[in-house]
């Protein structure tokens, strides 16, 4: 039972400006369920989609039972009884769970003979107790059993060796544990699995054995029961010192922001927000810390009027915005730097001044009845310009001709210009170089320094170690705790991230 | 092995270049087709535009034929600039027609022209707007794809226009016809210029075109819906109002239609009947199209296609080559321009295989 | 006098097998392509240049047959301008799609001018099938019929086996709504889509080629008269399902049959009225569709004009 299934040696990834994996040497033995703990950005799925085939290492060689191989695609990998079950499903829902796992199929011929595969899935869905009827569509099944549709594709296909890439993102807590039965039997029927996640309780529940990936690097192997969650929580976000943006020290005025057991639902129909609660002063940076998933993006959709809440209440300078249109939030001086510059906060085609503009296009002076004055919408973004020190050499330009920093800097620009009341920054520096990065952390602590109420969400915990006044950290839609700044320890946060219960006291 | 790389911007060099060269192909590739007949293209070419625009009489049938064209393809584009595909203008001006024809066949003939007509119109566009609006708020409140509920509704107004022909409305005179009794002066749009056929619907036309352009150049709405095509959810993040917008947008694309179809019908045919050119509608895209959704180049491109309809004519009567010598002309430069607008966005690299 | 007016409606309807064949062929074959998520307007052209080719050899020939294989691979042909357009150029399907209509219409006008005046000798053969025929009422009017509109029987009950039943089918409906998920699991879209695009051609320009050399015996610019963009909206009333298409076309080709039996005799109020209403089911079919579970399972395929390719996201 000690035999090393699946190896790497060294297996180094670059990405324009990020070394995804450095180095890696990665064991799987033969009937463990091995799980890859790390923070996002430490490399676990660019790893693990390199086994898969889906991406090319740069460096480093992969083994299979002791045979070099090379993995070039999906195909190769399935051929070396890799099989992936990816966070987003690769399913087609008008089709039934039988000709979804057909599909492809190179074993069968022109004529699906589909009383044998559905033989076939129903014994693998016996085997354990996956509970999947062969003909029912895919758009008529549970997240849960979805899930399990693709686990029974790659065990279709003969997988020995299943990757699990964050499984419990999309699950409730029941399917959690359903998920849970169904990985240990599938060990106890031989096969080997690699469990990414970065849920702690989780970890300590399933594995066998834990390798954390910190910033690209393998910080260590260990066995489940040689440590504890406080142990893997220290490996997660070790412990650099960083230094911190000099200050003034924290002066809270009136409360702005209140947010009230709010509850909102994700895309796929699971609650992401679970009675959560925090307020903001004004002039403070609160930041929420959490692993990606956790439900930051949702709490900012909902503050933000994107996205409904389906209870609870926010409540902004003492007025009840829960629900309220986009526009009505904005008028009530809450503005938003959202994750996905390109995708939500510019409009990538258009130039700069009518991206520029999105806030305010329909106030004088730049609008005037129902026309708008571009010659005062050039000025007004002309003085943005000036004033944020955005390079921009052509103003009447697409304006995702513009450098990646630049985009950022006009978004946040527009943003706070509006002189709002809250602002609601998410990933702000994401994707940006070290200039630029500061320019944004700074221009933040300015605006707090004259009265903002900022909540500061994202996934770089050094940023919000570094900017924050107080960090509120999310696991699972709930706040875990509040820290004031000089209280907040790197452990303890790595720990409340991970959503280890304990830590809270 | 071809593949194809996302290009960072597009010089101004390459915008003009691509195009011209796709059209030239494309006059080569009809220039060979007309060779097999042996016929000289270039006698063909020539002759189609001097058929076009050589004399006032040529070019004022040219500009008869644009009128609709200008007209549909002025609201086409306001609704395409919102990603909002109206294939549905053949039905939009079937129902223009058919709501001014009520007024056209119903109003002593006594009435005032100048009100009969200024009834007539905004019953044009009533007609096309509302058939519009249909769709437009399937889409908004369902989500139902436009592309098949316009089409869709082609259909039902052409046959909501049979139904009229064939019976209520059908002239008692016409031997059995699908027409109605044709329309009394009073009911007609005005000639522009003395025997011609073109009539008042030019200055519509290019009022329009003036309009639409101030609009989506110059006015919030138009600010919105270029940020709505553009990114749906910035749209949405920035607090605009897309389905207040998509209403107003269809309203403005079905009623140009109706325009157009009332224009047509009162300038030029004088009675409603069940052939009143509503292959408009989908000629319209293309001119809208072709136009990069610019409502001035649009106005131009109608012209364009005006003429080539003209001259097509005049050329099968004067050198006996036939109409659809036209069709294939316009297809050929089509078939190129399509092909030549990826190269607008993504460079053309060939690699070799690597193992 | 019983026995005359059912005579007449077998003829009827024996013909409205015919004039629906016409319109099953496009249909299904557009099914086939809009199922991969691509959207053809220019059935109409390929129709119409199946049709004049279709005419032609059988006349230069007389051998109808071959006409029609012939017109059939004119259809698919033209059908291939657009596939390379919409799926290696991934340019405007609507437009192309248009553009191809006229295309077809253009260049059959063209060249078509000289054979105007040309007949075929006789329709093409009836070919009674022995026993089915004998079947009262039935018998009489599905089989005593030509070859073709046999094949189009044997076609649909093949094309329905194949989109439910075999690899290719699966392959292709998974284009149509999830092609990053087919792309996943080794399906190559791009490939599925022009093998489909171009069966879409070949359809199209069947029911051409059957229109002129079964149905008209002439030749006339322009005489699918519409019939293309008829089949475009069969094929949304069909809800891209073959069995379904197959009513739709005898619907279709029985009312325009019936159509002209009535103008002849004056009376065609009645009629106008009845080609309304598939329209307007068909309308409010898919409203409560869409109303009931968002269409995700009995509308248009999701992809349907959408280009696809693996790097954009």
């Amino acid at each position: 039972m000690d035999e090393i299934i699946v190896q790497t040696k060294g297996i180094t990834k670059y990405f324009p400006g990020v070394l995804a994996n450095d180095h890696i040497d990665f064991e799987l033995k033969k009937g463990e369920i091995h799980t890859l703990l790390g923070e996002n950005g430490a490399g676990k799925s660019t790893l693990m989609n390199i086994l898969d085939g889906i991406y090319h290492p740069d460096k480093g060689e992969i083994y299979i039972n002791g045979n070099k191989v090379h993995i070039q695609s999906p195909f190769d990998a399935m051929a070396n009884s890799i099989g992936m079950i990816h966070q987003h499903f690769m399913l087609v829902d008008t089709l039934t769970v039988l000709e979804n796992v057909a599909l492809g199929l190179k074993s069968q011929g022109f004529y699906i003979r589909k009383p044998e595969i559905a033989k076939q899935i129903k014994q693998i869905s016996q085997k354990y107790h996956f509970n999947i009827n062969p003909y029912s569509k895919i758009w008529q099944l549970s997240v849960g059993e979805q899930q399990r549709v693709e686990i029974i594709k790659t065990l279709f296909r003969g997988a020995e060796i299943l990757i699990l890439d964050e499984p419990t993102a999309v699950l409730t807590p029941q399917e959690s544990d359903d998920l849970f039965k169904i990985v240990k039997k599938l060990v106890k029927e031989g096969k080997s699995i690699i469990f990414i996640s970065h849920k702690l309780d989780e970890v300590m529940e399933i594995s066998d054995r834990i390798t954390v990936l910190r910033k690209g690097k393998v910080v260590g192997t260990v066995n489940k029961n040689d440590v504890t969650k406080s142990h893997l929580a220290k490996m997660m976000v070790g412990r650099e010192v960083l230094f911190s943006l000099k200050r003034k020290p924290l002066k809270r005025k009136g409360e702005v922001l209140k947010v009230k057991e709010l509850e909102a639902y994700n895309d796929k129909g699971v609650k992401a927000l679970k009675k959560i609660s925090f307020t903001v002063a004004a002039s403070e940076i609160f930041g929420i810390a959490g692993i990606s998933g956790n439900g930051q993006k949702i709490l900012a959709q909902v503050i933000t009027g994107l996205r409904r809440a389906t209870s609870g209440k926010i409540i902004v300078n003492e007025i009840d915005i829960t629900n309220a249109s986009p526009k009505a939030i904005t008028s009530s001086g809450v503005n938003y730097i959202p994750p996905d510059r390109l995708k939500v906060g510019l409009i990538p085609n258009l130039n700069t001044v009518e991206n520029a503009i999105l806030r305010c296009y329909d106030r004088e002076p730049i609008s005037k009845r129902n026309f708008i004055d571009y010659k005062e919408a050039a000025e007004y973004t002309k003085s943005l310009i000036r004033k944020f020190n955005i390079m921009v050499p052509k103003i009447d330009a697409p304006v995702k001709l513009l450098s990646g920093g630049n985009m950022q800097k006009l978004l946040s620009a527009r943003e706070i210009a509006e002189e709002p009341k809250l602002l609601i920054a998410v990933h702000p520096t994401r994707g940006l170089d070290v200039g630029a990065t500061e320019y944004i952390r700074k221009q933040l602590l300015k605006e707090r320094d004259n009265g903002l109420a900022v909540l500061l969400i994202s996934e770089d915990l050094d940023e919000i170690l570094m900017v924050s006044d107080r960090i509120g950290v999310i696991y699972e839609g709930q706040i875990m705790k509040v820290l004031n700044i000089k209280d907040a320890e790197r452990n303890k946060i790595g720990l409340l991230m991970a959503g280890v219960d304990s830590a809270r006291n | 092995m071809l593949l194809f790389e996302k290009r960072e911007n597009v010089s101004t060099k390459l915008k003009v270049a691509i195009p011209l060269i796709s059209v030239f192909l494309g006059l080569v590739a009809g220039g060979i087709a007309i060779l097999f007949t042996r016929t000289n293209p270039l006698i063909v070419y020539q002759a189609l535009v001097k058929g076009a625009f050589s004399s006032v009489y040529t070019f004022s049938e040219t500009l008869v034929v644009a009128i609709p064209l200008i007209l549909i393809s002025a609201g086409l584009i306001v609704a395409f600039k919102m990603n909002f595909w109206n294939i549905g203008a053949y039905g939009q001006y079937i129902m223009g027609a058919i709501f001014g024809s009520f007024f056209a066949l119903n109003m002593p003939a006594t009435m005032s022209r100048p009100l009969l007509l200024a009834i007539m119109c905004l019953a044009g566009i009533l007609g096309g707007a509302l058939w519009g609006l249909i769709p437009a708020a399937l889409k908004a409140f369902w989500e139902v794809n436009e592309v098949i509920s316009t089409l869709l509704l082609n259909y039902i107004a052409l046959y909501i226009l049979k139904y009229l022909m064939y019976g209520p409305w059908r002239n008692p005179a016409s031997h059995g016809f699908p027409l109605s009794k044709p329309f009394e002066l009073n009911a007609q749009l005005p000639r522009l210029l003395m025997r011609t056929r073109v009539h008042l619907g030019l200055v519509f036309g290019i009022i329009a075109v003036i309009i639409i352009y101030i609009l989506i150049t110059k006015t919030k709405f138009g600010y919105e819906i270029r940020v709505i095509g553009e990114n749906k959810r910035a749209a949405r993040y920035g607090g605009i109002n897309i389905t207040k917008n998509i209403f107003i947008a269809m309203a403005i694309s079905g009623g140009l239609a109706g325009l157009a179809g009332l224009a047509q019908l009162s300038g030029v045919i004088h009675m409603l009947q069940i052939e009143i050119n509503p292959g408009y509608g989908y000629t319209a895209i293309i001119v809208a199209w072709l136009a990069s959704l610019n409502p001035i180049i649009a106005m131009f491109v109608s012209v364009v296609f005006g003429g080539l309809e003209t001259g097509g004519y005049q050329i099968q009567m004067a050198i006996r080559v036939p109409f659809g010598i036209v069709g294939t002309i316009e297809s050929a430069v089509l078939f190129f321009l399509l092909g030549g607008e990826i190269l607008k966005r993504y460079r053309i690299r060939f690699r070799r295989n690597t193992s | 006098m019983k026995l005359t007016a059912t005579t007449i409606l077998i003829t009827l309807l024996a013909t409205t097998v015919r004039s629906g064949t016409i319109l099953l062929f496009p249909t299904i074959g557009e099914i086939f392509t809009e199922r991969t998520g691509i959207l053809n307007l220019g059935i109409e052209g390929m129709m119409v240049i199946g049709a004049f080719f279709g005419f032609v050899v059988a006349y230069i020939t007389k051998n109808p047959y071959l006409g029609f294989i012939i017109g059939t691979l004119a259809g698919g042909a033209a059908a291939l301008i657009h596939a390379f357009i919409s799926i290696t150029l991934r340019g405007n399907q609507v437009v192309s799609g248009l553009a191809l209509t006229i295309f077809g219409l253009g260049i059959t006008s063209f060249y078509g001018q000289r054979w105007i005046n040309n007949k075929l000798p006789e329709s093409i053969p009836t070919v009674v099938v022995p026993g089915l025929s004998k079947i009262p009422f039935i018998g009489s009017i599905f089989f005593r019929q030509d070859y073709i509109v046999y094949f189009s029987y044997i076609l649909v009950l093949a094309l329905w086996f194949i989109l439910y039943k075999t690899k290719p089918g699966i392959h292709l409906r998974a284009s149509g709504q999830n092609a990053r998920a087919a792309d996943a699991m080794g399906v190559n879209v791009n490939a599925t889509r022009y093998f489909w695009t171009f069966f879409g051609g070949l359809m199209a320009g069947a029911g051409g080629a059957y229109l002129t050399i079964a149905y008209a015996t002439f030749w006339l610019e322009g005489i699918t008269a519409g019939r293309g963009w008829i089949a475009v909206a069969l094929v949304i009333f069909a809800m891209w399902n073959p069995i379904n298409a197959l009513i739709g076309a005898y619907l279709f080709g029985g009312i325009s049959a019936l159509q002209f039996q009535l103008q002849a005799s004056g009376t065609t109020m009645p009629s106008s009225l009845l080609s309304m209403q598939p329209y307007l089911l068909t309308f409010i079919i898919i409203i409560i569709a869409t109303l009931i579970v968002r269409a995700r399972h009995l509308g248009a395929p999701k992809e349907l004009g959408t280009p696809y390719s693996r790097e954009e996201k």
